[in-house]
């Protein structure tokens, strides 16, 4: 009775080991054509696409994540668009780009009479006005989109295809903000229509006056809205497995095939595929079931992805994103309320090697919190060279000595005897950010600071960040390849009430600099006031600016049309030419 | 039987109660709020570049009534009323990361799971009973010692080391690429396949998952068998069987075998509770979407609803697995006495 | 998926050790039984090696020498670091954070390994073994051999802490149930149940997760959730030897209960706990080592055997961070393992006579 067992394993382990993959395999696919000679872009084939997470819900306003702002990204679609090479604004939704009123407080938008929403329903300002209106409605739950309206007091339909809104007060962004509206179909996402009366205006005022329809929108919008969106965009919802994979289809009937300016789909399908773990995502990228990923970790691009087998069938793309990490110093914190403290501590931090070792050279150092590539940033501030030697000289005329043998530095502050001694907060989850810590920590105690490291769950360390309960911490900021304001991290006032200023940096000229830009509609005069800005900056030191990392993409070699734009990627105009096809879609007919 | 069984019943609920307790307090006291991770745009920032400073200009009412939405602003123990309440009308209710029904979240995640357990304790049994019979038939000859030292060794493995070896160097990359490097199906997975070509494809995907869960167990288990065969053998109406002219073969099938097996049935049992813990690792690593996964995913989220629900769900296994190891216990071993057994 | 030896096999060990009388006796019998059995014995050097590294780290893995002669004067850096630790000296002022190795002129004699675990160096991250870095260095340039050292202590501490924990309260809630009996063995032994059911290793990353990482509170709560197999052994031995004469004896006499319980009754319940404290040990390090390579439990400057797995699993091509600790831990865990079932079959009179 128990030998056969044995008999059985084998024969399990047989059938287990060597079954025939049922996965398609990658022909060897000669090097690439330029795109003249693969010829014009083609429909076909799928787009598998790497996800490190599941999106949380696909609600086109609720949800947070950046794994769900990417699948809807292809399935919704906004008033104005950016121009891919020069991010200059441009008509998408909109027939133009808004007229607006010499008082800069009314925008009027005319849209296209020849949009339609993927389930064939025509698209008219009706639908836009409702779109503004989920926005403002108190009780949905996306409070973090409702603040860039808290700015926007009415919108009113002037006729079935033009909208007029008006703002509280002046800001050259409102137009990229009202731009940015998603188009969400009435019919669909309020089919009840139950904020047909509500206005809004009424919606920025007083939410317990609100009628009772309107709190029913909100909830059902936030409970029934989340796993089946619906829009404009290109690309169809198809699926969600949830923890392994979403799909979308192109829309076959789509209003904007064919018409110039608006971005044309090719590939049949997306398919979004969830690998949690990076080095399973490579390996899977390796053996062909992703095509593309979008953020190789730096070891990996620099060690995994180097063989002559992945040249031939991926292609590597680095490029900058709008990102940048930073070292917060807790300007009301005793020992760095002094100056040349912070500024000896960016002497002793060595940027080039932290870029050079940890980041395997993907990366450059940064002095400024704006991104790299824009006109604002300034290339002429002062560079802190790594210079430990420089640092103690700092430290020393800022009155840091040993005084008692102990190996570390301290002064007199407040009239008590304190040692230079702090804490780098950081949260758990970023090998990057941890690194640039103990690297720190290793430096600053060969010198005589005792710095230490703590390493906090994530929300913890949220929550320690905004009430201002840290000494230094390492964290980063993602931003976007738009015009920046600095209002947000560098005003005094928002360093109360657990605002973005968590450093408490409060400089009176650099509020006004930062008030008189928001309202300054003449590009050229911005870039002055910025430059001023972030001369104050960095004499003062208030952030020890690290740098900005690159990305480096793979994607696989047969897709063609793919390029390199200042906001990164664009995986929709991607195409397969019919010879290098890999998935065919056994659908017949339209 | 039945006075029995209610006894163990009665016995049961304040059990539960004390675990339910124990799993609502810590999650709740722990530091972290769940409105701040919703604000800050999910666990997705921690890893990624940085906070995105567009959804940092948040509103602190807009968490507020967040809060009061689901309740987290009432006293603790009125949510611990609120939450037993819903339990025991059997109703988990919704996850803070998606408003998704908690109940929907592990249905879908569930049969993943168990089918990865009910594997592995199929292996684990299919390799340590023989293995514990060859070595209690045999005892102390040099097979024995090294099967026993072979089992010890895989014991000691940890499992983190042997999954992330397994997959770099069988799951494609730079090495051999004999198993997929995670999921549950291939790409092209298609409903329309035939049965066995699905098996087939489950199977390939499932087998180094199910491997490494089960290597461990293999010691365990076989000593466990070895001690128990060896308990039964030198027992007085085995050497009767032999007197009586038995063959050793029949002997060991008929009489002590059964016996032996005994004990093996109580440890079936307390698989149960680890169905729900003790695959994240596993479930990490090769990207499976189970249970485990599951329950890692929500403490880091401050998910209570989902937490909590895990937590009560594999409290609630294990104690029906100890009510049915004892009374298997109690039905297949004649001897035993009910209500005056050693627990 | 381990198991706990059964309570039968226990008991008869328990009988044994009353029948040999006091505690002397019993003990140098098992040692010389313990001694015949190779690959128990084998084990049992491992484990005292290991706890040599673990208590010497500082001496085997160091950046500072044991002995500097340095323009004329003689120093012993290490020890001096160790008053310097406890606020009993300090640094002359020439040795103040001065780098050891690059000291001009000075001759000096250095512990085998010459780098602390923490000691970063951005020039040379992620090297394989060479005869600078016996078994290479990580992605900050730490050497790997001074982390494996060091990793030893933290990882034995935490074994024997936390399992010194687990004792104490399984010792204790166990003896009380079974030697009162009636209505507290119930109660407690209803706590028993709750512990089991709870799902352990999800309580452990729930609580490791959502509080500052810490080795304390790593090692107690890795105790608070793994004592209950103590605790039903010693509760199973005390109900058993209550019974026995000599307690009945000591009781009528008027000796205090506490004395009766922890004077008479606890040597001779002690043989099962044994066993399970030696593999407990085992547990506890693996436990550590999984949380973390989730990245939980333990402090990011620390470097544990853990950690280095961690990054060794999104590294696979510096396979010198895995194969070093993960083989560690293996043998770690491997010896702790043969010392208990070495034990255990010491003990257990049933099986000895099968041999």
């Amino acid at each position: 009775m128990f030998a056969k067992p044995w008999r059985v394993m084998v024969a399990l382990l047989v059938m287990f080991g060597c079954g025939d993959k049922t996965e398609v395999k990658v022909a060897d696919a000669p090097p690439t054509a330029s795109a003249k000679e693969a010829g014009r872009p083609m429909t076909g084939d799928w787009l598998v696409i790497h996800s490190l997470s599941d999106p949380e819900v696909l609600n086109p306003l609720t949800s947070s994540d950046s794994a769900s702002s990417e699948v809807n990204g292809y399935i919704f679609e906004g008033l104005l668009t950016r121009e891919p090479r020069t991010l200059a604004i441009k008509p998408y939704i909109a027939v133009a780009r808004p007229e607006i009123s010499p008082d800069k407080l009314t925008y009027t938008f005319k849209i296209r009479q020849d949009v339609r929403f993927q389930d064939g329903r025509p698209l008219t300002g009706e639908d836009v006005l409702f779109s503004v209106k989920a926005i403002k409605c108190p009780f949905v739950n996306a409070p973090f989109l409702r603040v860039y309206f808290n700015s926007l007091v009415d919108a009113e339909l002037v006729d079935p295809y033009t909208i007029r809104f008006v703002t509280k007060e002046p800001y050259f962004l409102n137009e990229t903000v009202l731009g940015g509206i998603t188009m969400l179909p009435r019919h669909y996402y309020d089919p009840q229509n139950l904020l047909r009366q509500v206005t809004v205006r009424q919606l920025s005022e007083d939410p317990a006056k609100l009628p009772a329809e309107v709190k029913q929108f909100g909830e059902q919008f936030n409970r029934n809205y989340n796993r089946s969106p619906l829009g404009s965009g290109p690309y169809k919802f198809a699926g969600w497995k949830t923890g392994r994979e979403i799909e979308l289809r192109r829309d076959r009937d789509y209003w904007g095939t064919g018409i110039e300016g608006i971005d044309q789909p090719h590939v049949e399908r997306l398919k979004f595929r969830v690998v949690n773990n990076m080095d399973a995502a490579l390996i899977r990228l390796k053996s062909g079931s992703l095509d593309f990923m979008e953020a190789l970790q730096p070891v990996q691009s620099v060690r995994g992805t180097h063989s002559e087998r992945f040249k031939r069938e991926f292609k590597k793309y680095e490029y900058f994103a709008p990102t940048f990490s930073y070292i917060g110093w807790n300007n009301d914190h005793p020992i760095f309320r002094d100056k040349r403290v912070r500024q000896a501590m960016t002497y002793m931090t060595n940027r080039k090697q932290i870029v050079k070792s940890v980041l395997f050279g993907l990366g450059e150092v940064v002095d400024s919190p704006i991104y790299l590539f824009r006109p604002e940033y300034d290339k002429n501030l002062k560079i802190y060279p790594f210079d430990p030697q420089k640092g103690l000289a700092l430290l020393r005329e800022a009155g840091w000595q040993d005084s008692d043998g102990d190996g570390i530095l301290d002064k007199v502050i407040d009239g008590r005897k304190t040692p230079l001694r702090f804490e780098i907060k950081i949260n758990s989850g970023n090998a990057v950010r941890e690194s640039v810590a103990l690297v720190l920590m290793d430096e600053l105690r060969k010198h005589g600071i005792a710095a230490s490291v703590r390493q906090l769950d994530w929300t913890i360390f949220l929550n320690d960040v905004k009430n201002h309960q840290f000494d230094a911490m390492v964290l980063g900021w993602a931003m976007s390849t738009t015009e920046p304001d600095g209002y947000q991290i560098w005003h005094s006032s928002q360093a109360a009430n657990k605002g973005s200023n968590a450093i408490s940096y409060k400089n009176p000229r650099v509020d006004d600099i930062l008030e008189e830009y928001r309202r300054e509609f003449d590009e050229q005069k911005r870039i002055q006031l910025y430059k001023a800005f972030q001369e104050i900056l960095n004499d003062e030191q208030p952030y020890t600016f690290l740098f900005a990392s690159k990305r480096v993409s793979a994607v696989q070699r047969r897709f063609e049309g793919v390029e390199v734009f200042p906001d990164g990627l664009r995986p929709i105009d991607w195409w397969v030419p019919a010879a290098r096809q890999k998935y065919v879609d056994k659908i017949t007919a339209n | 039987m039945a006075g029995y069984l209610i006894q163990r019943f009665l016995l049961m609920i304040p059990t539960f109660i004390g675990i339910t307790l124990i799993g609502f307090f810590i999650m709740r006291m722990a530091p972290g709020d769940p409105a701040e991770l919703r604000a800050a745009g999910g666990l997705g920032a921690a890893a990624g570049g940085g906070i995105s400073v567009e959804k940092r200009g948040v509103v602190d009412e807009a968490m507020a009534q967040w809060r009061a939405q689901f309740g987290l602003d009432k006293p603790l123990h009125v949510q611990y009323a609120v939450w037993m309440k819903n339990l025991l009308s059997l109703s988990f209710g919704e996850s803070f990361k998606d408003n998704q029904p908690v109940w929907d979240k592990i249905a879908e995640r569930l049969p993943v799971t168990i089918k990865l357990n009910l594997w592995s304790i199929f292996v684990v049994y299919l390799v340590a009973i023989p293995l514990g019979i060859f070595s209690a038939t045999h005892p102390n000859s040099f097979g024995d010692r090294v099967t026993t030292l072979a089992a010890f060794v895989l014991f000691a493995v940890p499992l983190v080391w042997a999954a992330t070896m397994a997959l770099v160097f069988l799951c494609g990359g730079d090495f051999y690429y004999l198993f997929p490097p995670g999921g549950l199906e291939s790409l092209d997975h298609s409903a329309s396949w035939p049965f066995w070509q699905k098996f087939k494809d489950h199977a390939w995907h499932l087998f180094l998952p199910v491997v490494l869960l089960s290597y461990d167990g293999f010691a365990g288990l076989s000593r466990y068998m070895r001690s128990s065969m060896l308990e039964v053998l030198a027992q007085d109406y085995v050497q009767v069987a032999r007197a009586k002219g038995l063959q050793e073969r029949v002997v060991v099938l008929k009489h002590v075998l059964r016996n032996s097996l005994i004990p093996q049935v109580t440890i079936l049992a307390s698989i149960l509770p680890g169905l729900i813990g003790g695959s994240v690792i596993i479930e990490t690593i090769f990207s499976i979407p189970g249970l485990g996964q599951l329950g890692f995913e929500s403490v880091l989220a401050r998910d209570y609803p989902t937490v909590l629900a895990l937590f009560t769900a594999s409290a609630v296994l294990t104690l029906i697995g100890i009510l049915i190891s004892d009374l298997l216990l109690a039905v297949v071993d004649p001897r035993i006495v009910f209500g005056r057994r050693q627990q | 998926m381990s198991v706990m030896p059964s309570s039968r096999t226990a008991a008869a060990a328990a009988t044994k050790a009353d029948a040999g009388g006091s505690g002397g006796g019993l003990w140098t019998d098992v040692w010389k039984r313990f001694r015949r059995n190779p690959i128990a014995l084998a084990g049992f050097y491992v484990v005292c090696l290991l706890a040599f590294i673990a208590l010497f780290a500082d001496f085997l893995a160091n950046d500072k020498p044991y002995y500097l002669r340095y323009k004329n004067k003689t120093y012993f850096p290490i020890f001096r670091s160790y008053m310097v630790g406890t606020k009993l000296g300090q640094w002359p002022a020439e040795l103040l954070n001065v780098e050891f190795k690059k000291l001009e002129g000075a001759k000096a004699v250095f512990p085998p390994i010459r780098y602390r675990a923490t000691n970063i160096n951005l020039l040379e991250p992620l090297e394989p073994p060479s005869s600078k870095h016996w078994f290479g260095t990580d992605k900050l340039g730490r050497d790997i051999v001074a982390g494996m050292v060091h990793g030893a202590r933290i990882s034995l501490s935490i074994g024997f802490v936390a399992v010194g924990i687990a004792v104490i309260i399984g010792i204790v809630l166990g003896a009380i149930a079974g030697y009162f009996g009636s209505w507290i063995d119930l109660v407690i032994s209803r706590v028993f149940e709750i512990m089991l059911s709870i799902p352990t290793f999800f309580l452990l990353i729930t609580v490791a997760a959502l509080l500052p990482p810490s080795i304390f509170l790593t090692m107690a709560i890795i105790g608070m959730t793994s004592w209950v197999g103590m605790a039903r052994f010693t509760r199973n031995e005390f109900l058993r030897i209550r019974n026995l004469d000599y307690v009945t004896a000591a009781i009528a006499l008027g000796v205090t209960n506490r004395k009766v319980m922890f004077k008479h009754i606890l040597p001779n319940a002690l043989a099962p706990v044994i066993v399970s404290v030696v593999l407990g040990i085992a547990g506890a390090i693996l436990v550590e080592s999984s949380l973390s390579f989730l990245g939980i439990g333990v402090p990011a400057e620390l470097v544990t055997w853990g950690s280095i797995l961690q990054e060794a699993s999104t590294t696979t091509f510096a396979w010198w961070l895995a194969v070093f600790p993960g083989f560690a831990i293996f043998i770690t865990v491997l010896a702790y393992y043969l010392v208990g079932e070495g034990l255990r079959e010491v003990l257990d009179p049933r099986l000895r006579g099968l041999r």
